[in-house]
């Protein structure tokens, strides 16, 4: 296993587009004033004051597939038949996560608990996409890395959570990265806090010998 | 000669051509997949050899060493820690193989590791595991180093200053650009370029991530910003997924034809990265022989950045406002911060200048009692990351800003150096070691020089003895002195007298912090307001101001257009185009019946007017019952039709669910008290079950059924099975509403109504969340919302239809 490799302040140009749709936005149906629009925008970025990206990512060979799962070099083993047929070609894996931090939830929850449910909402919205678009930012991050190892990661990524790769498997996810490092917990469910705070697994692939 | 000037006289009379990949060579020559390169071509020489020497002979005039990864971080991946010897090795490889043909360069890569403020490896550590390679390949001969593939400008910065705190060798540095012109960590090219050629790197470029034709654009931005050569590295072509493969393809031909536009753009120094070949060099070399390199531009430039961006000063740009608000002298809050340790007030101070449009920061951290280095350190680090404005480092103490511009991930302005002889002995040489530009104040002891010409005479004399450490008139900012005109009725004048010869004689930028020179007046911020548009007259550069003070905003957006600063007025039109637009908003808002205001103002979910329009409505003789009944529940209603069309997304159906809520507040006490009526309200018992701690949409429907005139009884989140059921014995709500977001969680909203019908409780249950489906939610026993309005509908369908009962 390599050694982790800590992000404390990761910068991503807003997904301005990804904030809206994910909020509803329809393009050439929903209707929004100027004023409206100033005043999301102005949320958006007032979201962005309150969010500290941080992440972690760590790359680590596999030494076993089964249809049933993954062992790593570690030890560690990984049950779940479709990681397993996601990883299909993958001989290491890249373990990655990132929070938005605790100031944008504390902001979340003041101002949900103070009538302002409107910028509650849009804050929420610009934390799950930022965060989303800070796993994205990480896979460049090692496909910079690897490209000089003739590599690259799966364009998709795989989290605990989704299929049969149970969540549970977050803590071990969790272990590896030493996201406590980077201000997130997990308590008894395996569920990451601060609420805007995620995990997941991408393949690396092995590029064609001579093709760099 | 020594071979650094070998190097900058060759790059007077042609371009100097780098060698290709490395990589791809050693592949075709039968390095193994997930072996250490560096280990490997020590292992087999001749391979190496054999790469460099090719390079050479194809017309590379400098080779690159095989050490890419040869620090610490990364060849302790493999278990290698001499690292010294390594770096030793190759660099006498390389050397050996092209032996006088060619030159040596000392390659430098990224650690894999992200420095601070952007990561966790301290600053100096970095430098230090640089200076370890450094010297490794010193010890192997190398005649000059390249630090290349930077994506974080402050490991590039460290990579320098531990090649700079060595050994005066020529030293390049290459940086990485995305698509989108900027390193994975937000630094565009200019930035870089400012930062790293004040910093002392010898060239300045980009390598790698794109073909010619992409990096091509950078190099003719950087162009006229450079006072260094421009370097250039690119790919063989834009990688291409062939068959889920990635390949490099452009033929050597067509990437040499791209050569002269190169030198057209001011290239001086030019080779290949991935997937290029000695063929490709071969050909760079033939396409460009005969070209001249354009030198470059500026001997010296006025400007500074950040990480992330750059601002140059110069006479004919808009006035730049310093946001003076990051100092704590006189502000009991931030000064107990800094002492806590703490940063919200400094968070919101930055996000609030840079809104009301300053162009830097002032940083100021002096507080008796503080230890100022360990807190300069902390706060440079904090705005480092959370600001694109460049900063001005505003301290006494010669330690802190020592250590705010070694960390600093940009070119920084110093506040201020003096003609005191101490200042100048200390500050000179740390000031030009990192490359940051300084005001000169012109002082010489305690006493305040009152005029212009004693002013201008320190002035003289600083910048003399600053011109022994390489400053020129680009590197300093005069401050013009401001005195209180409450004491000396000729202190503004000889403060503009500064300004004007600064401007117009000596030729140099010039800032004054303002407030000053109003002291102990009244109405003081027109005073201040009427100075700066003087002083912008007498050519001022930078004003120390809080730029949430309108007068001097709008006088300054002003005074730009009038001197021609803001040529077509473009941001002068900007900056007052919002305040005609709210004027124009008022008065149209002003024509409707109050009552139709009500309902524009639920449907808009204009918030901020609704009670003056439901007071307004109220007062022309519309009745509460009326207002509510006929206004603006239609109002709501409408709002419900346009989210479901798609017409409104999310925030606007809040926006108007809390313009309705506040309304509600507000007229309540003027409806009819119809007791029976209040006692039927509908109850709803809401709760985020156990294990989830997502409850914002929750939080939505709550409102909304509120809105719609629901009694709601919320328990939050993360609610066990156990809590639930109690309330319901105790509220007797006729619906609970459960959510949850994830598959992990959604389960256990069956616990709850499993044990509700265990224990004969006779609600109906509701649905929803992210992750629950109308078949989840039928299997448990439950009716399914998809959101809000939906939650609404249903609540009120299952209240109608007789199915829920009242609270009793």
């Amino acid at each position: 296993m390599n050694r982790s490799v800590f992000f404390d302040s990761i910068n991503v140009p807003t997904p301005e587009e990804s904030i809206y749709r994910r909020l509803g936005y329809r393009k050439g149906k929903t209707q929004l004033t100027p004023q409206q629009k100033r005043d999301i925008d102005y949320y958006i970025e007032d979201a962005l004051s309150f969010i500290n990206l941080k992440g972690a990512g760590v790359s680590i060979s596999i030494q076993e597939k089964k249809l049933s799962g993954i062992i790593l070099s570690t030890g560690i083993i990984f049950e779940s038949v479709h990681l397993s047929a996601f990883l299909e070609g993958c001989w290491e894996i890249v373990l990655m996560g990132a929070t938005a931090g605790g100031d944008i939830i504390e902001a979340i929850r003041e101002d949900s608990a103070e009538n302002n449910l409107t910028r509650a909402v849009v804050f929420d919205a610009t934390a799950s996409e930022i965060v989303d678009a800070s796993l994205d930012w990480i896979m460049n991050y090692f496909n910079q890395e690897l490209r000089r190892e003739n590599k690259r990661l799966t364009p998709e990524r795989f989290s605990a959570g989704y299929h049969d790769f149970l969540l549970e498997n977050q803590k071990i996810i969790y272990d590896i990265l030493q996201l406590q490092r980077i201000g997130i917990k997990i308590n008894e469910n395996f569920i990451l806090t601060p609420e805007k705070s995620v995990t997941a697994v991408a393949g690396v692939v092995q590029v064609r010998k001579g093709e760099y | 000669m020594n071979i650094k000037n070998k190097i900058i006289n060759l790059l007077k009379r042609r371009v100097l051509i780098l060698d290709g990949a490395t990589g791809t060579e050693l592949q075709k020559r039968g390095i193994p997949q997930g072996v250490c390169p560096e280990m490997w071509c020590i292992e087999n020489p001749r391979v190496i050899q054999a790469v460099h020497s090719d390079y050479q002979k194809s017309g590379a005039d400098v080779v690159y060493t095989c050490t890419f990864g040869a620090n610490c971080f990364k060849l302790g991946q493999y278990d290698v820690s001499n690292i010294g010897e390594v770096n030793r090795q190759l660099a006498r490889l390389a050397k050996d193989a092209v032996g006088e043909k060619a030159m040596v360069a000392g390659d430098i890569g990224p650690t894999g590791q992200f420095v601070k403020p952007f990561g966790n490896i301290e600053f100096d550590e970095a430098v230090e595991v640089f200076k370890e390679q450094v010297r490794g390949l010193l010890e192997g001969g190398v005649d000059l180093f390249v630090i290349e593939t930077m994506m974080d400008i402050q490991e590039a910065r460290a990579a320098l200053i531990a090649v700079k705190e060595i050994t005066d060798a020529f030293v390049m540095v290459t940086m990485t650009f995305e698509e989108a012109g900027r390193t994975l960590n937000g630094t565009d090219p200019i930035s870089a370029l400012i930062t790293l050629q004040s910093l002392g790197a010898d060239a300045v470029g980009c390598n790698c991530s794109t073909g010619p034709e992409g990096m091509l654009e950078y190099i003719a931005a950087m162009k006229p910003y450079a006072k260094v050569p421009l370097v250039a590295k690119p790919n063989a072509g834009i990688p291409k997924l062939v068959d889920n493969e990635t390949v490099f393809d452009m033929q050597p031909v067509e990437f040499a034809s791209f050569g002269k536009e190169y030198v057209s753009a001011g290239v001086n120094i030019l080779g290949g990265c991935c997937g290029t070949l000695p063929a490709h060099i071969h050909e760079l070399k033939k396409e460009i022989r005969k070209e001249k390199p354009r030198a470059p531009i500026r001997k010296s430039i006025s400007a500074l950045s950040s990480a992330r961006n750059f601002i140059v000063l110069e006479k004919d740009k808009p006035l730049c406002i310093v946001g003076e608000r990051i100092n704590p002298t006189g502000k009991k809050a931030l000064q107990q911060e800094l002492l806590d340790g703490k940063i919200s007030l400094i968070r919101q101070m930055t996000k609030e200048q840079k809104r009301d449009g300053a162009g830097l920061l002032d940083v100021n951290v002096g507080v008796p009692g503080i230890d100022e280095v360990k807190a300069m350190h902390d706060v440079i680090s904090l705005l480092s990351t959370i600001t694109d404005l460049p900063l001005v480092i505003d301290s006494s103490n010669v330690k802190a800003i020592e250590t705010a511009l070694r960390l600093y991930p940009g070119r920084a302005l110093i506040n201020s150096i003096s003609g005191e002889e101490e200042k100048l002995r200390k500050l000179l040489p740390i000031a030009a070691k990192y490359g940051a530009m300084f005001i000169l104040l012109p002082l010489t002891g305690k006493e305040i020089p009152a005029t212009a010409e004693k002013r201008k005479e320190i002035v003289k004399s600083v910048f003399k003895e600053a011109g022994r450490f390489g400053f020129t008139k680009d590197d300093i900012v005069v401050d013009g002195l401001v005195m209180t005109v409450a004491s000396d009725s000729m202190a503004a004048l000889e403060t503009l007298k500064t300004i004007e010869w600064c401007s117009h004689k000596f030729r140099c930028n010039t800032i004054v912090g303002l407030t000053n020179v109003s002291f102990g007046m009244p109405q003081r911020k027109w005073i201040n307001a009427t100075f700066l548009a003087m002083a912008q007259a007498s050519g001022l550069t930078l004003a120390i101001a809080n730029p949430s003070s309108e007068e001097l905003m709008n006088i300054k957006m002003a005074a730009d257009v009038l001197m021609q600063k803001d040529k077509d007025a473009s941001l002068f039109i900007s900056y007052f185009s919002e305040i005609s637009h709210a004027d124009e908003v008022n008065m149209k808002t002003e024509k409707p019946p109050p009552e139709q205001k009500v309902f524009q103002a639920v449907l808009e979910g204009n918030r901020e007017e609704i009670n003056d329009f439901a007071k307004e409505a109220l007062s022309s003789g519309t009745s509460a019952d009326s207002l509510v009944q006929d206004i603006m529940i239609p109002a709501i209603i409408k709002v419900g039709d346009l989210f479901d069309k798609k017409e409104y997304f999310l925030p606007q159906l809040i926006a108007s669910a809390e313009a309705m809520q506040k309304g509600l507040e507000y007229i309540d006490p003027y409806l009819r008290k119809d007791v029976s009526a209040q006692e039927k309200k509908v109850v709803v018992l809401l709760a985020t079950v156990k294990g989830d701690i997502h409850d914002i949409g929750k939080n939505i429907v709550s409102l909304m059924l509120k809105n719609h005139g629901f009694n709601v009884i919320d328990l939050g989140k993360d609610v066990p099975a156990e809590k639930i059921i109690e309330e319901i014995k105790q509220v007797k709500p006729a619906i609970v509403g459960l959510s949850a977001l994830m598959t992990t969680t959604m389960v256990n909203m069956k616990d709850v109504i499993e044990l509700a019908r265990e224990e004969e409780l006779d609600c109906k249950f509701i649905a929803g969340g992210a992750v629950v489906s109308k078949s989840f939610a039928r299997s448990i026993g439950a009716e399914y919302a998809k959101d809000g309005v939906g939650a609404v509908r249903l609540a009120r369908k299952l209240s109608t239809e007789g199915l829920v009962r009242s609270k009793r």
